[in-house]
C-alpha cells in the first residue's frame, strides 16, 4: 500500500486518540448529571432543604450539569505544610491528607555465576560475577486533584536515568471506569505490571524477557478498565501502547523505528482479572490476558501473545498467624508471523513461596521455555533468540530475610539449564533492598 | 455480525445488573470491625455495613484483596481509623475503587481520628530507627469507650450529612449509644479501679489509650520497638524491669504470635491477658459487648494477679 492511502489511518489514530481523552477529559470536567448507576444515596439527589424547582433552576443555571461527582472538601482542609520544613511530607495529626509521596528504593546484589556469559535477561537482575546494581527506584506518587493521581517510577542505573512509568489515574469516572495515561506498563498478566520490591525472588522470570523484553511490556499509551458490576470482582482492561522499544516491546516493533501509521501499529493489550475469595484465609486472583502488535520481519506482519495467571494465597486472619504461602502460575503463549511461516513458543513459570515467621520466607521456582516451532511443527529460526533451539529450564530457590517491612535480605540459587548450552548454569546472588521514605501501599 | 449481536445482548444484561441493586440503605465500609460496630449503632436500619478487616486481624497488614475494591466501589462512605493504621493497604484500595464518592476529601470519606484526643504524637522529627511509628500519633484509640463514644458522635453527624432524610435518627441513636457506654464506663472503672497506677507490661504499643483510661501505667513493650519482633535480650531487660516493679499483668492482642508473652508471664510471673483486636462485627458483637469483654478479661488478670 502506497503512503498515501495509508494517510486516512493516521487521521485515524489522531483523532480516535483524540476523542479517548477528551472524553476522559469531558467526563472529569462535567460529571453527569444522573450519578452512576449503582450510586444510592440521598445525597445526590435533591439536597435537604431544597424543593425539586429549585433544584431545577441551579441545574439550568449549569447548563443542565449539576456537580455531583464533585467531591466537595467539606472534611478537614488539606494540611498546610506541602513538605516545606520536611523532604518528606508527614500527615498532619488527623488530617491524613499529604501532598507528594516519595521514596526511594535500593536494590543490590551480589552474584556468581557458573557461566562467562549468564543467560538473565531482565534489566533488573543481577547479570555478572561481584556487585551488581539491579536499580535506584524513585516512587512518586500524589492525588493530582478530585480527578486524577499521579504515579511516577523513575529508576536510575550506574549511567543512566529513565522514566520506567509516569502516568496519570483517573478517580472520578462515573460507571466504575478508570483511564490511565502515560507510560506504564501493561497489565498483562500478573508479574509484568509489579516492580522488583513486589517480587519474590531475586531476578525476573526469563519469560518476561524473551517475550516483552528486559524491562518488561511498557510503553506510552493510554488504558481504559471497568469494574464490572457483577457480585464478584471481575476487572476488564484494555490497553493502546507503543510498540516499539528492545526492552519493552520485544516481540513487537521492537528496536524498529517504524512510524505509527495506523492504530494497528500500536500494540492493544486486553486484560480480565477476576478474584475469588474462597475463604477468609484463601483467594484466588486468575487473570487472562492478550496483546497484539505488529512485528518488523514484514509488511503486516503481526504478534500475538496470550497469557494465563493464576494467584493462590494462603493466609491465616481468623487467628494469630505469620504464615504465608503463595502459589503464583504464569503462562505465555506467542505466536509471531514471520516471512513465509508462523513462530509458536510457550514460555511460563510456577512459584511457590512460604513465609514461615514474621521475618523469615522461602520460595521455588520453575521455568521452561520452549524453542520457537514453525507451522510444520519443527524447530525454526527465531529471529529474536536464534540460539534458542531447544528447551530452557530454570530452577531457583531462595531465602528471605526481613528485618523491617522497610528492608530485605535475600539469598537465591538457581539452576540454568539452556539445552542448547553444553552444560548447565549456575548462580548464587545475595540481595539487599532497603526502602525508604513514604510508606508505600501493598497491592495484592 | 453474530458476535456483535451478543456483545450487545451482554452489555444490556450487564447494565441491567448495574441498575437492579436500588437501596433504600446507606452503604458503609469501615476498615476495622470496632468501626463498623459503632457505624451499625449509630445507622441502624437505615445503613448496610460491612467491615473490611476481621477483629482477629492486626489492622497494620491486612490484604489488600481485589473482593475490598469492589466493597469500596459499592461504598458511600467509608470510615476509617486513620493517623497512618491502614497506610499499608487502603490507598491502593481506595484508587482501586474507581469510586469518587469516597475519596480523601469527599463527603463520603471519614477519618474517625479527628474525633478523637490523640495521644503519642511525635514532639519532633520522627525515622524509622525508631520502628514503624505513626507520625500522626497512636491509631490505636478504639479501646478507649470515651474516644468510641466520640467517634460514634462522629459517625452519627457524617450519616446525618449524607442521608438527611434521616439525620434525627441518627443523631437519636447516637445520644442513646453515648449514654449506654456512659453508664457501661462507670461499671467498667469501678471494677478496674485497682488498675490505676499498676505497672503493666504490653507488646505492641497499642496500650496508651487504655492506659489514658484506666490509669494503668505501661513500663515497657514487648517488641523492642514498633513492629519489630521481640528478641531474647529485651525480653530479659523486660524480664528485670517487670519483676523489679512488680508488674501486674501482660497485655498481648490476640493477632498477634503470644509465645514470648507466655513465657515472659510465667516467668514473672503474672497473668496473661488477651485482648481481642476488635469487635467481632460478624458475629454480631457489639462495640460495649467487645469492651465489656476486655474489660472482663483485665478484671480476671488483676483477680489472678492479687491471687498469685
Amino acid at each position: 500500500m502506497s503512503s498515501v492511502s495509508r494517510r486516512p489511518h493516521g487521521a485515524l489514530v489522531v483523532v480516535s486518540i483524540a476523542v479517548l481523552l477528551s472524553a476522559a477529559g469531558a467526563s472529569a470536567q462535567e460529571p453527569p448529571s444522573s450519578p452512576p448507576a449503582d450510586a444510592g444515596p440521598p445525597a445526590s439527589e435533591v439536597p435537604p432543604g431544597l424543593t425539586p424547582e429549585e433544584m431545577a433552576e441551579i441545574e439550568k443555571a449549569f447548563g443542565g450539569e449539576t456537580q455531583q461527582g464533585v467531591p466537595a472538601s467539606t472534611s478537614a482542609p488539606p494540611d498546610a505544610r506541602p513538605g516545606g520544613g520536611l523532604p518528606l511530607s508527614i500527615p498532619g495529626a488527623g488530617s491524613g491528607t499529604n501532598f507528594l509521596d516519595l521514596s526511594f528504593i535500593l536494590d543490590v546484589a551480589a552474584a556468581g555465576f557458573s557461566s562467562k556469559e549468564p543467560l538473565q535477561g531482565g534489566a533488573h537482575d543481577p547479570t555478572r560475577n561481584g556487585f551488581n546494581l539491579q536499580q535506584l527506584e524513585l516512587s512518586i506518587g500524589s492525588v493530582v486533584d478530585p480527578y486524577f493521581r499521579f504515579d511516577a517510577n523513575i529508576v536510575y542505573s550506574q549511567f543512566g536515568v529513565e522514566i520506567e512509568e509516569a502516568y496519570g489515574t483517573t478517580l472520578a469516572l462515573p460507571y466504575s471506569l478508570q483511564v490511565r495515561a502515560g507510560q506504564f506498563l501493561t497489565r498483562f498478566g500478573r508479574m509484568n505490571a509489579t516492580h522488583p520490591h513486589a517480587w519474590d525472588f531475586v531476578d525476573q522470570p526469563f519469560a518476561m524477557s524473551r517475550v516483552f523484553g528486559a524491562e518488561g511490556n511498557r510503553g506510552l499509551g493510554v488504558e481504559l478498565s471497568w469494574l464490572t458490576p457483577l457480585p464478584w470482582f471481575v476487572e476488564v482492561t484494555g490497553s493502546a501502547t507503543d510498540a516499539t522499544g528492545e526492552a519493552t516491546a520485544r516481540s513487537f516493533l521492537g528496536a524498529s523505528n517504524d512510524r505509527v501509521l495506523s492504530p494497528l501499529d500500536l500494540q492493544l493489550t486486553g486484560a480480565v482479572k477476576q478474584f475469588f475469595p474462597l475463604s477468609d484465609d484463601l483467594s484466588l486472583l486468575w487473570g487472562l490476558s492478550a496483546a497484539t502488535g505488529p512485528n518488523p520481519t514484514g509488511y503486516r506482519n503481526r504478534t500475538d501473545v496470550y497469557g494465563t495467571d493464576l494467584y493462590l494465597r494462603y493466609r491465616p486472619i481468623t487467628a494469630a498467624s505469620d504464615t504465608l504461602v503463595t502459589l503464583q502460575v504464569e503462562a505465555l503463549y506467542r505466536r509471531r508471523q514471520v516471512p513465509d511461516d508462523v513462530l509458536t513458543d510457550y514460555n511460563g513459570y510456577a512459584q511457590l513461596a512460604w513465609r514461615f515467621s514474621q521475618r523469615w520466607a522461602t520460595a521455588a521456582r520453575y521455568e521452561l521455555g520452549t524453542a520457537a516451532h514453525g507451522q510444520d511443527g519443527e524447530v525454526a529460526a527465531d529471529p529474536l533468540d536464534p540460539e534458542w533451539t531447544k528447551n530452557r529450564d530454570r530452577v531457583s530457590v531462595n531465602l528471605t530475610f526481613w528485618p523491617t517491612e522497610f528492608s530485605r535480605l535475600r539469598l537465591q540459587a538457581a539452576r540454568d539449564d539452556a539445552r542448547w548450552r553444553d552444560e548447565a548454569d549456575y548462580s548464587v546472588f545475595l540481595a539487599l533492598e532497603l526502602v525508604t521514605g513514604a510508606h508505600g501501599a501493598h497491592a495484592f | 455480525m453474530r458476535h456483535l449481536h451478543f456483545v450487545a445482548a451482554m452489555c444490556a444484561a450487564l447494565c441491567l445488573l448495574a441498575a437492579a441493586p436500588a437501596r433504600a440503605a446507606l452503604n458503609v465500609v469501615t476498615t476495622v470491625p470496632d468501626l463498623a460496630a459503632l457505624t451499625k449503632a449509630v445507622g441502624g436500619e437505615h445503613v448496610d455495613v460491612q467491615s473490611m478487616a476481621l477483629g482477629s486481624q492486626d489492622p497494620h497488614r491486612v490484604d489488600a484483596k481485589p473482593s475490598l475494591a469492589l466493597a469500596l466501589n459499592r461504598a458511600d462512605l467509608l470510615v476509617c481509623v486513620g493517623l497512618d493504621l491502614e497506610i499499608g493497604w487502603l490507598p491502593n484500595l481506595l484508587t482501586g475503587s474507581r469510586n469518587p464518592r469516597i475519596q480523601v476529601g469527599s463527603p463520603g470519606y471519614l477519618n474517625a481520628s479527628q474525633f478523637v484526643r490523640v495521644l503519642e504524637v511525635p514532639p519532633g522529627k520522627v525515622d524509622r530507627s525508631e520502628g514503624d511509628v505513626h507520625p500522626g500519633g497512636n491509631p490505636h484509640y478504639l479501646y478507649d469507650p470515651r474516644q468510641g463514644a466520640a467517634v460514634a458522635r462522629g459517625i452519627a453527624e457524617r450519616l446525618a450529612q449524607l442521608d438527611a432524610k434521616h439525620a434525627a435518627d441518627y443523631r437519636a441513636n447516637a445520644a442513646k449509644l453515648t449514654a449506654e457506654i456512659d453508664k457501661a464506663r462507670a461499671d467498667w472503672e469501678k471494677r478496674l479501679a485497682g488498675l490505676r497506677g499498676a505497672p503493666v507490661i504490653a507488646f505492641h504499643k497499642t496500650t496508651a489509650y487504655l492506659a489514658d483510661w484506666l490509669g494503668f501505667e505501661p513500663i515497657a513493650f514487648l517488641e523492642p520497638k514498633p513492629g519489630i519482633p521481640p528478641n531474647p535480650s529485651h525480653v530479659a531487660g523486660v524480664l528485670v524491669l517487670a519483676r523489679q516493679r512488680k508488674a501486674r499483668m501482660v497485655l498481648i492482642e490476640s493477632y498477634y504470635n503470644d509465645r514470648e508473652a507466655k513465657m515472659l508471664a510465667n516467668m514473672i510471673p503474672a497473668p496473661l491477658v488477651t485482648l481481642h483486636g476488635g469487635t467481632d462485627f460478624r458475629a454480631g458483637e457489639t462495640y460495649i459487648q467487645h469492651i465489656n469483654e476486655m474489660v472482663g478479661g483485665l478484671e480476671k488478670g488483676l483477680a489472678g494477679a492479687k491471687g498469685g
